[in-house]
This record gives C-alpha cells, structure tokens and sequence, in this order.
C-alpha cells in the first residue's frame, strides 16, 4: 500500500501531535460532565402532599399505553376509549365500587315490572348537553336506539347490540320517565345502565346522534353531559378535556358538588413504560396509568402514590374446553385446578396491587364467594390422585399418558397484560410436575383472535378475562346460548347441558339480592365444582402512579377513572 | 432516452400496483375476521350473528373478495382509500394528518445523518492517525448495530428525566425534534458512512489524486477538492435502502418518543387489521420508493457522464 502517494506525503515535515491529544481530552471531559449530570441531576423529589380542602383550577396531566382512536364514547372498544369516555358523558345509574349497588344518576329513581323486561327510569330534570340540549327522556330514546340498531346511513355500528340483547324500544311516557323494553328478562341491564367501559351506554347529544360515523371524528362535534367537554383530540398523541361550566349532576354517592375541581386534564399517550415513569419522575406528568408490576416498587420508594383497583368481572380464567381431548375429561380439569402453587404466583409473579384468583368472580362482583380454601386450593398429592384413579398412568418422560395418548394441554391467551406470560408458565412448571404438559401459544390480541375462532377444535384452555361488575357476566361468558366459554354442548362427557344453561340463565332472572346471591353461588359451584369448567388464575388491576400533590383519582366500578373529584394541592 | 424513461416509469407504476395487490391478498389471507377485532376478545363467542352481518356490511366486507378488491382499486386510482375500519376516518385524511410529523422526523434525520456519514468519511480519509482512522472505520458497523429502542431510552433518560434540556414525549416544537432526530440519525448514518469511507479511501488512491499530490496540493484540499465530487456518487445508489431504513426507524423512534406519526399509525393498523388503512399507507410507502428510485435512475445519467454515453450508443444517429 506504500504508493507514490504516501511517498510524497510522507516527505514533508510532520506534525505536531498535541491537537490530538487534547482534542481527546476535551471530548473526555464532555462525556464525564454529562455523565455525572446524567447520575446527579434530576430525580427530584415529588412535590409535597399538602392535603385538606380541594383546591380548584390547575391541569392534570395523566399519562396511559393507549390512544384514543376514535372521540365517539359509544364505539370505543379499547382503554383510553372507554376511560376518556367516562369523563365527557354520564350514565344513567352509578354503580358503587365497594358494595356494587345501583345508585342514582342521571336517572333519580327506577322500577322495573316483575318479568324484568320493562325498567322505568325517572330522570333528572335539571341536566343539559354541553350544546344546550336538554337532557329528556326523548334523548335516552334516541340514544339507546342508535346504540342498540347502529345506523347504516350514518355508518354508525350497532355498539350496544352485546350490551343490551333483546332490546325492543325505549317508551317515553313523558318528558322525563323512560321505560326501557326488552324481549326477555333482562337482570343484567340495571348494572349495564351503570356501565362504563367499552362501548358504554354514554348519553350524546341529539346533534351527535344526527352525525355520521366520520363527522364523529371531530372531537368538537362529540357533545355528551359529562363533566369534561372536548378541547382537542390529537390522534395518537393526547385529548385534552375542559371542564365542563355550569356541571352539577355528578353521582350523588361520590358527594362530590358542583363542577370539576380541575380546569383540564391531558390524556398522553405514551407506549413505552420507562417513557411513563421517567415523565412521572421527572415531573412532566401528574399521574400515569399502566403502571408495570417491576415498576411499582421504586415508584412507591420515590415518595409517589400508587392507587389500583381490580379488575371486575371474571378473574383471568383458564376455560377448558369440554368436549376436547383431554379436558373433556373432567379429572384432568380438576388435576389442573388443584395442581398448580398460588402462593409461587403471588410472590414471584403478582404485586400487592394484584391477587391470585380465589373464584372465577373477582371478589368486587356482587355474589362472589371464596373458593380459596376448597376447590381452588394448591394440592398436588390431591391432582396426582385424581388423575392416578383417572387412569392417567406417568409415562417415559413423566407426562402422564392413558391409552397410549400423552397428556398435553394446549392453552391460547394473550399477552395484552404483562403479567400473564410469567404467571402462566409457573402454573405450567407446576403441572409438569405432576405429570401434565401444558403447552402456552400467548399471542397478541389480533392473533388471540384469529385463533379463538377455531378454539372450539383446536384449543383446551382459553385464557382471557372479561369485564363486567355483574354477576350475569358468568351466563354471558358460560351460558351455552351465549359465550360458551366451556364449549358446552351435548357432546361434552358428563355435562348436564341443560343444567348449565338454567343455572346460568337464572342470572338474569331476578333482581333480588338475596336470590341473586344464591344464583351466583349455584353458577360458582357449577362452574368451579360440580363440572370444572374453568380453572380462575389472577384477578388484574389497573394500577395508577401519581404525585402526591394529586388527589381524588376515583375508581369505577368497572375500575375506570373519573376526575370530576380530582384535584392538585397546587392548583396549577 | 425516452424508451429509458417509460421503462423506469413502468416499473414505478407496476411496483405500486403490486404493493396495493400484494397488501389486499395478505390482509384475505390472514386469519384473522377485520370485524372480530372491533369487539372484546373474550365476548367474540356471543356476538350476535346478524350483528355481526350488520358491521361487516357497514365496510363492506361480505362482498365477494374480488369485487371487493376492484371495488377498492376504483376508489384507490382517485386516492380514496376508504374509511379507516377503527376510528371511522377517512384514510386520506388520517394519513395527511400524519405525514408532516414523519416528514420532519424523516428529512431531519436524513439532514442529519448524511452530515454524520460525510463527517465521518472526510475526517477518516484526512487523518493521518491511524488508531482515529480506524476508530472511524469502525463507527458505521457501530451505528446499525445499536438498537433504535436502546438508543432512544438512554437518550432520554439522560437528556430528558435527568438534565430536562428536551421534553420526553409529544410534539411541542423543534425542542422536541431533537432527541428522535439524533435516535433516528444514528442507524441510518450507518450504511452511508460505510459506504462513503469506502468509496473516499478507493478515490484517494487514484491516480488524479496521485497528480495532485505531485502538484503540491495538501491533503485537506484534494480530499474536499478532488475526492468528495467523485466519491459522493455511490451514496445516492441506496438511496432506497436508506428510506427503507428510515420508515423502520421511525417506527420504533415514533413509539419510545411517543410522537405522533405514519410509524406508529402503521403499527396499530397492521395490529388491528385495519385493511383500508394499511392499504393506504403502503401505496403511499409503495410510490414514494417508486418515485426516489425513479428519480435516482433519472438524474444519475446527468451526473454521471459515462451512463449518459452508454444510453447514447443503441441510437446513433448517420454521420
């Protein structure tokens, strides 16, 4: 390589080096500065609590995973949507978070016939759409028409068609009593006039209702009677809410008066989790949902609030699929019921905001009842049994094997919460032990999906949760006219179908608490004992991290968000 | 020339109308019901049949595919692509909305990764350190092998949540473009750098430069005057690769950044099955790609005498 060129460069004088040299030590310098800028700054201290009187004004900004894809409350089908939602429309009933009763809220009061296939709600006379509308009876016909029927001109989808089956019309009596009817008894709907999560029943304005699906997507034109109004709506990055002049119609058991303490509350989006915490830590935001379970401990040491609630309706179940080899035999299903460790979950997978399943309801869903210390009890001598006696013998590779077939357990789920990955391969680690080989496909949503539509002949287990503070959610999620979770039919060995669809179906049939209470039991028992159609895992919960300078962050009943009470020691 | 042209420019369209084709036939023939994602995964079993029908019918997906897909090509050759199936948006719209925000991000980042690609190969060639020249040499390979994500979160941790110079998310301004800029600008410098260090270093021992040399010239001077023209050529060559990698850097960039953009638009779309959107943004991915590298075939004849002789030669003209 020693060419004529380097020959004639090389014959001229050389260099000084030191240019070098210090240029090396100067870049030197820079990386240690900011390095030690990096290790020192910053990471201060969250500002003080300071507690007493709310203080009005001020911006919440609050941060979450998801975006608002769409301003319209009655579509949204994710977080962000419903959560969001919550805040600009109101509800006709409020559920209570702690005990699950039905409390008044746009509607004062109610009364439903005996066949609970009519239910007369009294409104509240004083309340107004943020366009002026009032609030009537007529508005909760047109509302729950659309909601139900969706509107092919406008492009709308029937979005309230899972929520309220059998809808047949909304009567209107008056201007301020509407009676809701339906084709058959309908238990369900007093808690569903109280839901708050995805594709909720929340009012919008007659002016809404007349607006295509397109023109819904300006934010401006989305008019409810929440507490909040739209201000903007930047997609995929953040929605900023206004607090709505004039509001006084809040549910009267949050005792909260009058308008929101807050003038604004900013919804960012922000995928990544470190992106969460560090803008919490770094006082960016105010709060942050979708908190990680690795997370919650140094945010706690840091001085920050975590505040959580969990997720109601059923525990995340593992549902086997009955009539499929080999769940369709009922000792595999109690083997997996009693054969793998809780308390393994709990301590290594699950924090203090989250609990191991002690039922296929969470323990927040009226009827609920603990399962921990019989059924759902970790007894691996009891498992081995049960499939010993089953004829389940241990093969070469110590997975158990009957009439020269293995005992392999194929489960689909998904992976949508982060916790359920680990905590389904510590149950899967237990239940090789006892000589079953659970094997996982967890997927995202869209691939769940597209599986779930061939679980029927393909899949034992699914696993997946579903949100709804009733326990009529056992005879949507289980009843084998409706969700068949189990996959229930008269193929399935030793399954009474007709008992299932009764037991469950009687749900809907009574409003009564103390009936209800005892329906709810007979499906618990059903499902978890009598046929073992679901093995419950974990109850999820939504977890917030928030500065201690926030307060009044209230959990629905469908562990959703309300900031109408919040409020900044700050006011700023 | 002419023949030249039409041949680069149907190669274009048919690039296009084969990205929109190939998109529509993966999204068929993916599992997955585009309706089903509209609902709760744990409630698809009691989803009501004619319910069902009714929101398939409101998109229009129980037509008969084929007609659905000529149904979409009409619409596609007047740029209407529909409306998104998830937020009921007009895609055209959606996609506008977007584009200004990956359009800073990406040309930003293209600024400034060329500016790092030809700083790194200027200063390589013009080093007589051997341990800096090797140094810089190794820099490229350095560049693509960093993850974005990683990139992205350290620089954040240490410009963002611990001095506070630039904000961690959102759009707020240019202070907000500068983290993603240099996230983005890293990767993308890579193949560039490798190239022009590559190409400098060939140039520099060529024999124009050995004449220089033997004129007198010094080393900065026939690097800037002499090397840079005739060994810049070559980067234009990947142009291609280099927008190929700035869409998927922008992905992951748009997503740790949280800013909105055409990256993570495509993202969720792609997630969620939103067939029109997607459709719309690989045309728009698909022509852009076209057009860059038609351009590129273009303009290379004019700076590149040689090529212009060649495409001469097929038609000379009587003397």
């Amino acid at each position: 390589m020693s060419d004529l060129r380097s020959a004639i460069e090389n014959a001229g004088p050389g260099r000084r080096k030191w240019p070098w040299i210090s240029a090396g030590v100067a870049v030197l310098l820079v990386v240690t500065g900011i390095a030690y800028a990096a290790t020192r700054g910053g990471g201060a201290a969250p500002g003080a609590a300071g507690g007493g009187e709310p203080v009005r004004g001020g911006t919440l900004q609050f941060a979450l995973i998801d975006y608002q894809r769409s301003p319209d409350p009655q579509w949204g089908t994710n977080y962000a949507e419903s959560l969001i939602g919550n805040n600009i429309t109101d509800k006709l009933t409020w559920q209570d978070p702690k005990t699950g009763e039905i409390t008044p809220w746009l509607a004062e009061s109610w009364e439903y016939n005996k066949d609970l296939t009519e239910f007369t709600f009294h409104l509240r006379k004083d309340v107004t759409f943020s366009d002026g509308a009032r609030f009537d009876a007529a508005a909760v016909k047109a509302n729950f028409d659309q909601y139900v029927r969706g509107d092919k001109a406008l492009g709308v989808n029937p979005n309230g068609a899972t929520l309220l089956p059998g809808y047949i019309e909304t009567l209107t009596p008056d201007d301020f009593t509407a009676v809701v009817r339906f084709a058959k008894p309908l238990a369900s709907f007093l808690q569903a006039s109280a839901f708050t999560a995805n594709a909720q029943p929340g009012f919008l304005s007659p002016a809404t209702l007349r607006l295509s699906a397109k023109e819904r997507t300006d934010p401006r034109k989305v008019i409810g009677t929440g507490p909040f109004v739209y201000e903007s709506w930047q997609e995929q990055a953040k929605t900023v809410l206004v607090k709505r002049a004039g509001y006084n119609w809040s549910p009267p058991a949050l005792g909260h008066k009058g308008e929101a303490y807050l003038d604004r509350v900013v919804f960012n989006t922000i995928p990544e989790a470190s992106v969460r915490t560090g803008s919490l830590t770094s006082g960016t935001i105010d709060a942050t949902l979708d908190v990680g379970t690795t997370d919650e401990k140094p945010l706690a040491a840091q001085g920050y609030k975590i505040i959580y609630r969990g997720v109601s309706g059923t525990a995340i179940f593992f549902n086997f699929n009955s009539q499929l080899f080999p769940t369709n035999d009922i000792a595999v299903r109690r083997a997996i019921q009693a054969g793998w460790d809780r308390e393994a979950v709990r301590k290594t997978v699950l924090t203090d905001s989250y609990s191991v399943a002690t039922s296929v309801l969470a323990p927040s869903v009226p009827g609920y009842v603990d399962y921990g210390g019989t059924i759902l009890k970790f007894d691996p001598d009891k498992a081995r049994r049960i499939l010993d006696e089953a004829g389940w013998a241990p093969g070469a590779d110590g997975i158990r094997v009957k009439d020269g077939k293995r005992l392999e357990v194929k489960l689909l789920g998904i992976n949508n919460l982060v916790v359920n990955k680990p905590a389904y391969e510590s149950i899967q680690q237990d239940l090789k032990k006892i000589g079953i080989d659970l094997q996982l496909t967890v997927v995202p949503i869209p691939d769940y999906t597209a599986n779930q539509a061939k679980a029927k002949t393909d899949w034992n287990i699914t696993a997946a949760n579903r949100s709804r503070n009733d326990p009529a959610v056992l005879n949507l999620q289980y009843g084998p006219q409706l969700g068949n979770g189990a996959y229930v039919t008269r193929d399935s060995v030793g399954v009474d179908l007709d008992e299932v669809t009764q037991t469950l179906g009687r749900l809907e049939l009574t409003l009564d608490p103390q009936t209800r209470k005892q329906y709810a039991k007979a499906a618990q028992d059903l499902l978890l004992d009598k046929y073992a159609l679901v093995n419950p895992v974990y109850n999820p919960s939504q977890v917030i991290a928030h500065a201690p300078s926030v307060h009044g962050i209230i959990f629905d009943a469908q562990s959703r968000n309300h900031f109408v009470d919040a409020w900044k020691s700050n006011g700023k | 020339m002419l023949r030249y042209i039409a041949l680069k420019v149907g190669r274009a369209v048919f690039v296009v109308w084969a990205a929109f084709t190939l998109t529509f036939v993966l999204l068929f023939v993916l599992p997955a019901d585009p309706v089903d994602l509209l609902f709760d995964p744990a409630e698809l079993n009691a989803i009501p049949p004619e319910v069902r029908r009714q929101v398939a019918d409101n998109y229009g997906f129980n037509q008969p595919v084929l007609l659905q897909y000529l149904d979409r090509l009409g619409h596609a050759l007047r740029g209407d692509f529909g409306e998104s199936v998830q937020s009921g948006r007009p895609v055209t719209a959606a996609i506008l909305d977007m584009l200004p925000s990956t359009l800073a991000l990406a040309s930003g980042a293209l600024v400034l990764a060329l500016l790092i690609a030809f700083a790194v190969a200027f200063v390589a060639t013009s080093t007589r350190q051997e341990w800096l020249r090797n140094l810089l040499e190794a820099l490229p390979s350095g560049a693509v092998s960093v993850p974005v994500f990683l990139s992205g979160i350290l620089m954040l941790q240490v410009f963002s949540f611990r001095l506070g110079w630039f904000p961690a998310f959102g759009d707020q301004g240019a202070s907000s473009l500068v983290l993603p800029l240099i996230t983005l600008a890293i990767p993308v410098s890579g193949p560039i750098a490798q190239l022009l260090v590559r190409s400098f270093a060939t140039e520099f021992r060529s024999g124009y430069v050995t004449t220089s040399w033997a004129k007198g010239a010094t080393r900065g001077r026939i690097v800037a005057g002499d090397v840079f023209r005739n060994a810049s050529l070559p980067a234009l060559t990947i142009a291609g690769i280099t927008f190929g990698n700035l869409i998927a850097g922008s992905v992951i960039t748009e997503t740790v950044f949280a800013r909105k953009g055409l990256g993570r638009m495509t993202q969720t779309a792609i997630n969620t099955l939103d067939v029109p959107l997607v459709q719309g943004i690989v045309v728009l991915v698909a022509v852009t790609f076209a057009t860059i590298n038609l351009v590129v075939d273009l303009i290379y004849p004019l700076l590149d005498p040689r090529l212009r002789a060649t495409l001469a030669v097929p038609a000379p003209g009587p003397s």
